[in-house]
């Protein structure tokens, strides 16, 4: 069969044009028909960029959601912290103890000086002997406004709070002198000791503190903000 | 004689698409299609690996899927392998045929019509009559007559030189049966001939 065609193709020029023609035509529609198809993807291929462009944007979105939750979980604390985590005028008035009446300034000074030394026993911790020192200091001078204020806070380090209000608030009203932080002081024990009114009347001092341009006015204006 | 289809190695979405290309139908053309898109992102991993311009890489994988799907019709492709493995196979094969045809400049533009593999195993003297035959013969002569056939004519030819069986076609062109869609083939490219000889 192979033999015969193959003799045929040699021998029989009419008979080989018709296979030749047969073969070709097959080839020209074939390119053609592969043209088509080639056409018809090349539309698929545009859809399947646009599906995939979108897929691709959904998950960039999707690959970002983990850092966006974080953000969103961080500001949330920020945010929960600033306005339910607010510090309470009890806790603003622990801190400024904690600062301020921790470790107390020593003046350096060879001179035997009876108000250092009650500075140098709250430093050391030794409250009860520092009070006995100021207010030995007192007794002999009831005008040492010194004396008064560490003996407050010597009387707020040991929570006795009303005798720190009556001693800050001798030095509050006191216009005597030019920096006077006892309207602070005074409104950091009304804070701390936390009694009905005890807030309000806080507000108040600070609000003054701020109006007259006090001792303490940056403290002042900071607390009242965050109230 | 080809060995039964292994089915296990094949996911459930190509299996659709091999069964829907084996069984002639409107399916199929849609199986061809879901063929094409399912692993359409060969195209980039061409780009990518073998930094093909888009259309390269696209003309690469539409030749993959051309050549695929006869193979999947005629069973050649045996589902021993995945239906992913052995088409990137063959996309990777092509790539490479691209680039050693870039490097040594042989373009294909000019490239005759090879003979079809049906003849590949008549003899050498054979194959070069014909292909000389065919080399002379007139192609876009073939196109312009091809207009002029009927609709009928034309469908069964297009059917036929896209590489379907008489049988095949009398169940998509609606034949009674593939004799009949032989005769007709027969008697179209007999009238496609004789308006050929009328230029």
């Amino acid at each position: 069969m192979k033999k015969e065609f193959e003799r045929k193709i040699a021998d029989d020029e009419k008979f080989a044009e018709e296979v030749a023609f047969y073969l070709s035509t097959k080839s020209v529609i074939g390119g053609e028909a592969t043209n088509e198809k080639k056409e018809r993807f090349k539309k698929l291929y545009e859809e399947y960029k646009k599906t995939n462009a979108s897929k691709g944007q959904k998950s960039a979105i999707r690959k970002l959601w983990p850092y966006v939750a974080a953000a969103a979980i961080i500001a949330g604390i920020l945010f929960g912290k600033n306005v339910f985590f607010q510090p309470s005028p009890q806790q603003i008035a622990d801190t400024y103890i904690q600062e301020n009446f921790q470790t107390l300034p020593v003046t350096m000074s060879s001179r035997a000086d009876s108000l250092q030394t009650g500075i140098r026993l709250i430093n050391e911790g030794k409250l009860t002997e520092a009070l006995n020192q100021f207010e030995s200091i007192i007794k002999n001078d009831t005008s040492s406004i010194e004396a008064k204020k560490y003996a407050g806070i010597v009387y707020l380090r040991m929570q006795q709070y009303d005798k720190a209000i009556d001693y800050f608030s001798q030095l509050a009203s006191n216009t005597q002198i030019f920096a006077n932080p006892g309207k602070l002081y005074y409104s950091v024990t009304l804070m701390k000791r936390n009694l009905p009114g005890d807030i309000d009347k806080a507000k108040q001092l600070l609000q003054q503190v701020i109006r007259d341009d006090q001792e303490g006015r940056k403290d002042a204006e900071a607390w009242l903000r965050k109230w | 004689m080809h060995m039964p289809f292994e089915q296990k190695l094949q996911s459930s979405a190509d299996l659709d698409i091999i069964n829907n290309l084996l069984h002639e139908g409107v399916n199929r053309r849609k199986a061809e299609e879901l063929l094409f898109t399912r692993y359409a992102y060969f195209i980039e991993q061409g780009m990518h690996k073998y930094s093909f311009a888009e259309e390269e890489a696209f003309d690469i994988y539409s030749d993959t899927i051309l050549s695929a799907i006869p193979k999947i019709i005629d069973r050649s492709f045996e589902g021993r392998s995945s239906l992913k493995t052995w088409l990137f196979q063959i996309f990777h094969n092509k790539c490479v045929d691209f680039i050693r045809k870039k490097t040594t400049n042989k373009s294909s533009v000019n490239k005759s019509v090879g003979i079809p593999e049906v003849l590949v195993q008549v003899a050498d003297s054979t194959k070069t009559i014909l292909q000389e035959l065919m080399d002379r013969t007139d192609k876009d002569q073939i196109r312009q007559k091809l207009n002029q056939l009927g609709d009928n004519c034309k469908k069964i030819l297009w059917q036929w030189a896209e590489g379907y069986s008489d049988k095949e076609i009398a169940v998509a062109l609606e034949y009674k049966t593939a004799d009949v869609v032989k005769t007709s083939r027969l008697r179209c490219l007999e009238k496609l001939r004789q308006l050929y000889n009328t230029k």
